[in-house]
């Protein structure tokens, strides 16, 4: 009996642990590849919810379902710390509502950038007056001592990566910063546009210990720049902000935002039914009809800035016999057919989503449009083209060719409800054309260490987060990005391709880069790295006492941009 | 009787220092890592080494857990990985959620479930007691998150009576009232379960009881039956019915992962599988190791019960116990 007691002990605390295993399928906010971003808009937001003059005061309670990491700008990596970043720091540039860059009246810049001829030099102007929460100006220092910081590597910044073509950094005078490039980098517009630390309270902080520092967690000692300043966190709770009395700026409207953590999507929607919260960044597809159903709600439906799409592995170590079945660019033509994405978009989605044939988001201006090749749904055009590649129906039903059949595994991640659905319509769209696949569910975790950044599978159902509005994707499909050095995680190589991501970057006339797209957009949509399948996303939720006008409505496209523009809301309590 | 405490204190100590050795295995066995968690897109694997480094985590296993343990045995949990906060500040508020939610709905359940059972144990299929069987299959039948969402739905969206989650209102944090008011719906939830299974062995332990020759002769004396249950039966068949209890105690700080979820109440079991998620290493670590010193501390304190509620019991005897 002594014994069996001691056994069960041990079960108890080894059941808590293997809790572990169960617990990390289903979050992947905070991971690598992009999985659940944040999406919206179907009913309109109106924006003649705003007939009389905004109101002052009021408190905003914004719903999350994790918690802050760090609001460290130099560290933040996580959907969470970034939604707190939006009420707290200023950017030196905002993004506008179709992803350019734009300097608005809380913007830390003055005015635009500009680029000089040869394209190598940025140069920043800084306004008059800005200052930190703490009182003390903001500099030109402050700016230096922040892209420095980034690009050291002992300081382990995530921004690091874009800031490796960058070889000078220099304070012209206090209001000014000039960055000297080696090479044409356009994409460099997008990485400036971000937040600066201060450097009166970190400049004495070690390199390697900046990361552990508590700025970022301490509310009393992290000094902001933003409308509102953190007044209090109370972990897996809540976290508060206030309008800053000394905010340099146009003050916001609003006076208090409430940032309530929740265990989980459901609650958080409850909690939006029952009036706990005003604003969700995205609630499951599931819940619309819901939500929808309050009078004093409302849902923007409209796809975010991420995409989902089928991956092909081109790394024949990866299959059985070494045999890729798509090394035929028909046959990867002939699987975009044989998918039916508009069904799975009306479906699985209810419709909160837009198909895609490139890696550029729909409406943005490097969107190639109709220069990209469309895959309507024809099984009968996919059977002709695997036929023209060589294959045969096999005695089983299933294509062969050379004695290979067609058969190949699909991973995704476990617990992912959409993908777990459409997993399941593409087996059945790819049977009916001859092909075998078998979808397997892998846990999020093991999944990304063992599969996907090794590059280690025949073929993923994915999605890319498109956070940073430039469309560079060299990184993703250009052949110097093999795993370990990159997110090429198929192995795929275009030399063409190559060619065109580097000469889209090294022009800055977005004008001409739009063209470098629109050749990209229709090589790739016809050598099909991947089929892209849709934008997605998850519907915006808010209540109907916030208020705004229509130029400052939640902009669904955008990374955080269910907070586009939040300075100028207002909240009628009515 | 010294002797025994000493014994199984040293034992208690073993089977802790076992039950870290096999979760920090388990835990660093789970694919995936705080930098791997935390790494957004576009990360190079250079920075996400460094990151490992400054974090202390390209050590190797060993060194890691020797450190870990030197560490605890000094009463330093460590730290997050992440935002680097002390774990106990993480830790102890939420342990503090999870025992005010537990305790209140585990005493309750037993203040209805004892008294409960023991009463249809001697009404046996009366009214009360078909009564407490169909709460018993209810409680074991329904799973708490559902039967919390009906509340939620009736209670609170519906009648608007109560609040739908969380531990206070915003505007009145730490007010005892409003605590009490939040605890109505997540701790209903919980005594049903609770109270299913204590009624149960409340009644079962006491009919076994009735039966025995003692009792038989208790009653065949004369003794008046208000005397036979109270002084005859009941002190032996609490005895069981503590034996469940002390190995129930772990409940209290483990918390109900499910209903904390629910109801958003912010105590341990949420916070495990937040961590978890997140491979917060030291964090789990700690809440695995609380966990283990309460079951082991449960079952000791339930040996010494056994002592003070039953005389047969003798503790001590090398021959060890039939109890």
């Amino acid at each position: 009996m002594a014994n069996k007691k001691k056994w069960f002990s041990l079960l108890v605390s080894l059941s808590v642990v293997s809790a572990l295993f169960a617990g990390c399928g289903t979050d992947e906010k905070t991971a690598t590849p992009n999985d659940e971003g944040k999406t919206e808009v179907t009913t309109p937001a109106e924006g003649d919810k705003n007939t009389d003059a905004p109101k002052d005061g009021g408190t905003l309670t914004y719903g999350s379902f994790t918690d802050i990491v760090s609001v460290n700008p130099l560290f933040v990596q996580d959907t969470g710390s970034g939604d707190a970043e939006q009420f707290i720091y200023a950017k030196l540039f905002d993004i506008d509502r179709t992803g350019k860059v734009a300097v608005e009246p809380w913007s830390l810049a003055a005015e635009p950038m500009t680029i000089s001829e040869n394209g190598l030099e940025y140069t920043v102007k800084l306004k008059d007056g800005i200052k930190w929460s703490d009182g003390q100006p903001i500099t030109a220092d402050d700016v230096v001592f922040t892209f420095d910081t980034i690009r050291n590597p002992k300081a382990a910044s995530p921004g690091i990566t874009g800031f490796d073509k960058v070889t000078k950094i220099e304070k012209v005078d206090d209001k000014t910063v000039k960055i000297t490039l080696k090479e044409i980098y356009a994409p460099f517009q997008y990485i400036i546009a971000s937040e600066i630390v201060p450097q009166h309270i970190l400049k004495d902080v070690k390199l390697e210990e900046l990361q552990k520092n508590v700025y970022g967690t301490d509310p009393a000692k992290t000094v902001t720049s933003g409308p509102w300043k953190w007044t209090e966190w109370k972990q897996n709770q809540y976290l508060t902000f206030e309008a800053d009395p000394n905010y340099w700026g146009q003050k916001p409207h609003i006076q208090k935002i409430v940032y309530k953590i929740y265990a989980d999507q459901n609650t958080e929607v409850q909690a939006l039914i029952k009036g706990d919260v005003d604003l969700l960044g995205g609630i499951p597809v599931t819940q619309v009809d819901a939500v929808k159903g309050k009078k004093d709600l409302t849902v923007i439906s409209k796809p975010g800035p991420q995409y989902e799409y089928v991956g092909f592995n081109f790394k024949p170590e990866n299959f059985k016999d070494k045999f890729v079945p798509w090394t035929g660019q028909k046959t990867r033509q002939a699987v975009a057919y044989a998918l039916n994405r508009q069904g799975m978009v009306d479906n699985v989605l209810k419709g909160v989503g837009t198909l895609m044939n490139a890696p550029f988001l729909p409406g943005s201006w490097a969107d190639p449009g109709d220069a990209a090749v469309n895959y309507s749904f024809d099984p009968e055009k996919a059977k002709a083209l695997l036929a023209e590649d060589g294959w045969k129906a096999g005695k089983d039903g299933i294509l062969t060719k050379d004695g290979h059949r067609f058969s190949f595994e699909l991973q995704y991640n476990a617990g992912n409800s959409r993908r777990e659905q459409v997993a399941v319509v593409i087996q059945q769209n790819l049977k009916d054309v001859g092909i075998e696949v078998t979808p397997k569910a892998i846990d999020f975790a093991a999944w990304v260490d063992q599969n996907l950044t090794p590059g280690k599978y025949e073929s993923i159902l994915m999605g890319w987060s498109l956070n940073n509005p430039d469309p560079d994707g060299e990184s993703t499909f250009g052949s110097k990005f093999f795993p370990p050095n990159g997110q090429n995680q198929g192995f795929y190589k275009n030399e063409k391709l190559d060619a065109l991501w580097q000469k889209g970057t090294s022009v800055v006339d977005q004008t001409k880069r739009a063209e470098v797209y629109k050749e990209i957009g229709k090589e790739i949509s016809t050598d099909l790295p991947y089929v892209f399948m849709y934008q997605y996303g998850t519907p915006i939720a808010m209540s109907n006492k916030l208020k705004f006008a229509e130029a400052d409505a939640p902009e669904s496209s955008l990374a955080y941009g269910y907070l586009f523009h939040v300075i100028n809301w207002s909240i009628d309590e009515k | 009787m010294t002797e025994y405490l000493i014994r199984r204190f040293l034992q208690s100590v073993l089977v802790l220092f076992l039950i870290s050795l096999v979760a920090f295995g388990l835990i660093h066995a789970a694919p995936g890592g705080p930098t791997q968690m935390m790494m957004a897109p576009g990360i190079s694997p250079e920075t996400a080494k460094i990151q490992a480094h400054n974090m202390g985590l390209d050590k190797p296993l060993p060194a890691q857990y020797g450190i870990w343990l030197t560490n605890m045995l000094k009463g330093d949990l460590g730290h997050t990985f992440k935002n680097n906060k002390p774990v106990g500040d993480v830790l102890w508020p939420t342990v503090g959620n999870t025992i005010k939610l537990m305790s209140f709905a585990w005493v309750i359940s037993l203040l209805i479930a004892i008294p409960w059972g023991i009463y249809n144990s001697t009404r046996e299929y009366g009214l009360s007691d078909q009564t407490a069987s169909f709460v018993s299959y209810v409680g074991f039948a329904m799973p708490a998150f559902w039967f919390g969402i009906i509340l939620q739905v009736f209670f609170s969206l519906k009648l608007d009576w109560l609040p739908l989650s969380d531990m206070y209102d915003m505007d009145k944090q730490g007010n005892f009232l409003n605590l009490l008011f939040h605890l109505i719906l997540p701790c209903s939830v919980l005594v049903l379960g609770m109270l299913a299974a204590y009624t149960k062995y409340a009644r079962s332990s006491m009919l076994e009881v009735l039966e025995q020759d003692y009792i038989r002769t208790a009653r065949a004396k004369g003794v008046p039956e208000r005397k036979v249950i109270f002084r005859h039966a009941l002190r032996n068949a609490l005895i069981p019915v503590i034996t469940i209890i002390g190995m129930d105690l772990p409940i209290l700080v483990g918390g109900a992962t499910l209903t904390e979820s629910v109801f958003n109440w912010p105590g341990m079991g949420r916070l495990f599988v937040d961590m978890a998620r997140q491979r917060e290493y030291s964090v789990l670590m700690a809440i695995t190791l609380i966990t283990a010193v309460v079951v082991v501390a449960g079952n000791l304190i339930a040996d010494i019960l056994y002592k003070i509620v039953d005389p047969r019991v003798k503790l001590g005897g090398k021959g060890g116990r039939s109890a």
